[in-house]
């Protein structure tokens, strides 16, 4: 019923999961209505360092094994979807840092988001979804430093991030070969943000376009060399993908643990649901998706603790967690009947929040590309 | 100052416990241990006092190995030190058991330490038992002062100025060190431990403390020692349920209800 | 003999003063009030629910220390099996640690009382109330905080005390504390022992303003409000009114439960109600389990109603 972790590690687990429930689980239920990011509640898990998991320790994080952070996201998952995206997304940008960037920028990067909390990848724009190749953002050297101009959607944690990871073309005649990627910082002159989306769910994280306009950044920004900024994505994006798999498995246990709840307590024809064996079998049918969901997240980033290939196994994590979380949250919802379909209820949330776990970081077809590139290259 | 804060390992008091069907005592097996939520508001006190006016904090609890991981948890949020009363002979103690234990072990702790307690707090009672007994009682066999009830306290001339609830408000006690006080809700809670506290707190050393350590009498502690025995274990009669109305209208549901009411001659 | 402490407020007696004057009675042969300060209502008081025997102390304010030594001293002259305070701020604060000056065994949160084998057995909810426990206490005086509204008082009758003045001069050393300053920050009084009729609204209340409907169906009633945890730490009401583990338990003739889930912390406050009214839109809600009359609904479409058909039904 979890994730294997390091025995002295439960301590950790059990002190996240009491956080969650008490203060995430009911209080992002008003933000999930009025849509605004819940700052209070945020400051206070950043106070408890819950951005610093995946920081080595030799930058001043806690330097987490792997397994053990997806279990600890999940736990911020169970509680909110939301909630978890932010840090996932979080660590998603520090990990480009990590995986390409030198010393002096995985220490000024661990700094900033210590100190601010949050960070933000900006690779999609309006013109360059799944087709990220055909980026429209321009990077031109000037001296010692880079103009950057172009305008990135649905970003992650813009306007609150410490820093920005952003990819953008140094040589648009060279295709994805010219494509680099970039440090911005909060605060840079001709960083700005723009609207924010009103989303369908996941609504206690925020998400907006970021415009660069003549952003002038110190060429020590750029992260690897020139050119190399799609292979960096890349890279990032599979060592992301499991961490937004865990927060789509915490949607379809949150969903399990409210389906039991409402089974145990909801009577019809004289007796609980649970007592009916046909319900019994659809909460096993999640029991058996969120599991092996939650074991292919655990394989994927083991995977990658050991430095074995883990391209084929991310995508799979991911899409898979996607599509439980969907079909978990879809399943709560018949579970409750009318109930569920009611706002007073809290199935019907687990189901807009879970949609997006198809969609981003790559879409479920994306990642069925990735998996049939792998499987026939 | 030098700070000691009694904490009590007790079951989650959000569980409703009931009696075990075949041994006819509570049903504590499943039941998860936590800190007593009111030796939780201790220790937060104690620590913004320690972080106000500097200090030191140590934690001690009288109770079996488990109580080990709630002093550990102590010390992930605000406690320097920790240590455990872990005798069977301190085991089924009443109230003054309890308090003589713990009036030992502070004895002992300060011998061993080379510090005199300024300040013991307790939580104001356990909310497993809430005889609200153990603090006073400490206090008089330690025959120092206590003030109960109290939301705050801040170092005044002498000792300290403590802010003690009241029914209709509350009184600024003076009383000087050391002493007892036992802490009430204040209007705020206990912190989380960071990820970082919780990791340290893990390389904390929790001595343990014997009935022989402290070179207690355990004529006066555990179960033969104890002045007050339970004799009998039981549940309180449950209350029937009566009728539930959902008519069609809340109008007819209302008019319903008042009706039952009426009949009943309760207005 | 049981000596029994009325608490007083402004000179009269605090009720549970006079219900453990009867629950004192039929445990011993002769019962002893004490009063300590100048009460004359109190002595009265005392004497017409049923005391034998009234005892005047002479010392003003509360402290601590002096009422542990007052109270020593009385019973090492009357040698009585027992002492019983209430369980009121001040009885917590004394109670135990004179029990602890007399080396005598001490018992909180009584709710019953009885003689088996010429021991008192004195019964206390533990876990919340959800278990209760007997116990006996085997010292030579036992030391028992009796739990407010458990016990119900004697008829008054028109008793003439027999008043003894007991001269107890607390040394000033014995004092350890000083109460500096007394702040009253809540000037509503809510005698929520006594009332008959309760209203009390939990967190389905949803806001400060909806407490007016409270207080429109209590007046109504001839009763006073009361809350739940969840409104006074939202600040919708002060704590006077809360009920429940950590306010006030009652036992009115009446108690009408408005958006109030039904958590044991409440519940065991208020169980003892003879008639309970439970609002409540969660058909689930486990306060309809201990409900005569539960009424699924949302609370604030229901007590305008409720106000209208009562004033209806009295008319």
């Amino acid at each position: 019923m979890a994730y294997a972790i390091p025995e002295e590690n439960y301590d950790l687990l059990e002190t996240v999961r009491e956080f969650a429930q008490k203060e995430i689980k009911e209080q992002c239920k008003e933000y999930d209505v009025s849509g605004e990011f819940p700052k209070e509640i945020y400051d206070a898990a950043i106070e408890m360092g819950l951005h610093t998991l995946e920081i080595p320790e030799e930058y001043g994080g806690m330097g987490l094994d792997k397994v053990t952070v997806a279990a600890l996201i999940e736990q911020i998952g169970i509680a909110d979807a939301g909630f978890g995206t932010t840090f996932a997304a979080t660590g998603l940008a520090y990990k480009a840092v990590l995986a390409a960037g030198n010393e002096e920028q995985k220490q000024r990067c661990a700094d900033i988001l210590t100190e601010t909390g949050f960070a933000a990848f900006c690779l999609t724009e309006p013109m360059a979804g799944s087709d990220a190749a055909n980026s429209k953002t321009t990077a031109v050297k000037d001296g010692d430093e880079y103009i950057l101009n172009g305008r990135k959607c649905f970003i992650t944690n813009a306007g609150v991030a410490g820093f920005y990871v952003v990819t953008a073309m140094t040589d648009k005649t060279k295709g994805t070969k010219g494509m680099s990627a970039f440090i911005v910082e909060d605060g840079t002159p001709g960083l700005s943000v723009g609207n924010h989306e009103n989303k369908m769910g996941i609504r206690c994280s925020t998400t907006a376009d970021v415009v660069f306009e003549d952003c002038r950044i110190p060429a020590s920004n750029l992260i690897g060399e020139e050119g190399q900024g799609y292979k960096i994505a890349m890279i990032t994006l599979d060592m992301a993908r499991p961490y937004m798999g865990c927060v789509a498995v915490g949607i379809a246990q949150r969903a399990i643990d409210e389906a039991i709840a409402y089974m145990k307590e909801r009577v019809q024809f004289g007796k609980p649901i649970a007592a009916n064996q046909g319900l019994q079998f659809k909460l096993a049918d999640m029991q058996i998706k969120c599991e092996t969901a939650r074991q292919m997240v655990a394989h994927a980033v083991s995977l990658q603790e050991t430095d074995k290939k883990y391209s084929m196994e991310s995508s799979i994590a991911k899409a898979y967690a996607g599509d439980v979380a969907m079909e978990c949250a879809s399943e709560a919802i018949q579970i409750f009947g009318g109930y569920g379909f009611s706002r007073e209820y809290p199935v019907e949330k687990l189901l807009r929040d879970a949609k997006i776990f198809q969609i981003f970081e790559g879409t479920n077809e994306i990642q069925k590309i990735v998996i049939a590139n792998n499987l026939l290259r | 100052m030098e700070i000691l804060v009694c904490v009590k390992q007790v079951p989650d008091d959000s569980v409703e416990i009931t009696l075990d069907k075949s041994t006819g005592m509570p049903a504590l097996d499943k039941v998860a241990v936590i800190t007593n939520a009111f030796d939780g508001y201790a220790l937060e006190m104690a620590t913004r006092f320690k972080e106000a006016h500097g200090g030191n904090i140590t934690v001690v609890s009288v109770g079996p190995e488990k109580a080990r991981d709630t002093l550990r948890n102590c010390c992930s949020v605000g406690a320097n030190a920790a240590y455990l009363v872990n005798d069977a002979a301190c085991e089924n103690s009443d109230t003054y058991g309890t308090a003589y234990a713990l009036s030992k072990a502070v004895a002992k702790i300060e011998a061993e330490k080379g510090v005199k307690f300024d300040i013991i707090f307790c939580g104001k009672e356990t909310t497993d038992y809430t005889s609200s007994q153990v603090g006073p009682m400490l206090a008089e066999i330690m025959d120092i002062p206590q003030v109960t009830n109290i939301i705050a306290l801040d170092p005044a001339e002498g000792g300290l100025s403590v802010k003690q609830e009241t029914e209709e408000g509350y009184n600024m006690v003076d009383v000087a060190t050391p002493c007892v006080v036992t802490v009430t809700k204040p209007s705020y809670d206990p912190r989380y431990p960071t990820m970082k506290s919780k990791m340290a707190a893990r390389k904390v050393q929790i001595p343990d403390i014997t009935a022989a350590d402290m070179g207690a009498d355990a004529s006066l502690m555990g179960e033969a020692g104890a002045k007050c025995k339970v004799v009998k274990v039981f549940e309180p009669a449950k209350k029937e349920a009566g009728v539930k109305i959902k008519e069609e209208t809340v109008e007819e549901t209302v008019a319903k209800a008042v009706a039952m009411m009426s009949d009943a001659k309760v207005f | 003999m049981i000596l029994v402490y009325i608490e007083t407020a402004e000179g009269k007696a605090k009720n549970v003063g006079l219900e453990m004057i009867n629950a004192a009675k039929a445990l011993t042969d002769k019962v002893a009030a004490v009063v300590v300060g100048a009460a004359d209502e109190a002595v009265k008081q005392a004497a017409s629910y049923g005391a034998d025997e009234v005892i005047t102390v002479n010392y003003e304010g509360y402290n601590t220390d002096a009422y542990c030594y007052i109270f020593k001293a009385l019973v090492e002259k009357y040698s009585p099996e027992a002492v019983f305070v209430g369980g009121t701020l001040d009885g917590k604060d004394f109670a135990p640690r004179l029990a602890a000056k007399l080396g005598a065994g001490c018992v909180t949160d009584v709710v019953g009382t009885k003689k088996e084998d010429g021991k008192v057995v004195y019964t206390c909810p533990v876990y919340g109330g959800t278990v209760l426990n007997d116990m006996v206490v085997e010292s030579p005086v036992a030391v028992a905080i009796i739990r407010s509204g458990a016990f119900k008082k004697a008829d008054p009758l028109d008793a003439a005390a027999n008043v003894v003045a007991e001269e107890i001069s607390v040394p000033a050393e014995e004092l350890k504390t000083k109460i500096a300053e007394t702040v009253k920050e809540i000037s509503e009084t809510v005698n929520l022992e006594e009332a008959e009729v309760i209203v009390s609204g939990g967190r389905g209340m949803g806001a400060a303003e909806n407490f007016a409907l409270l207080n429109e169906l209590a007046d109504l009633l001839g009763g006073v409000v009361g809350a739940t945890r969840a409104p006074i730490e939202s600040g919708w009401i002060s704590r006077a009114h809360q009920i429940g583990q950590s306010g006030k338990i009652v036992a009115p003739k009446l108690y009408i439960a408005c958006g109030i889930s039904g958590a044991t912390q409440h519940v065991s406050g208020m169980i003892g109600s003879d008639y309970i009214v439970a609002i409540n839109k969660d058909e689930d809600a486990p306060i309809f389990d201990i409900a005569n009359v539960g009424i699924v609904g949302n609370v604030l479409d229901v007590i305008p109603l409720m106000i209208e058909e009562i004033k209806k039904a009295k008319a």
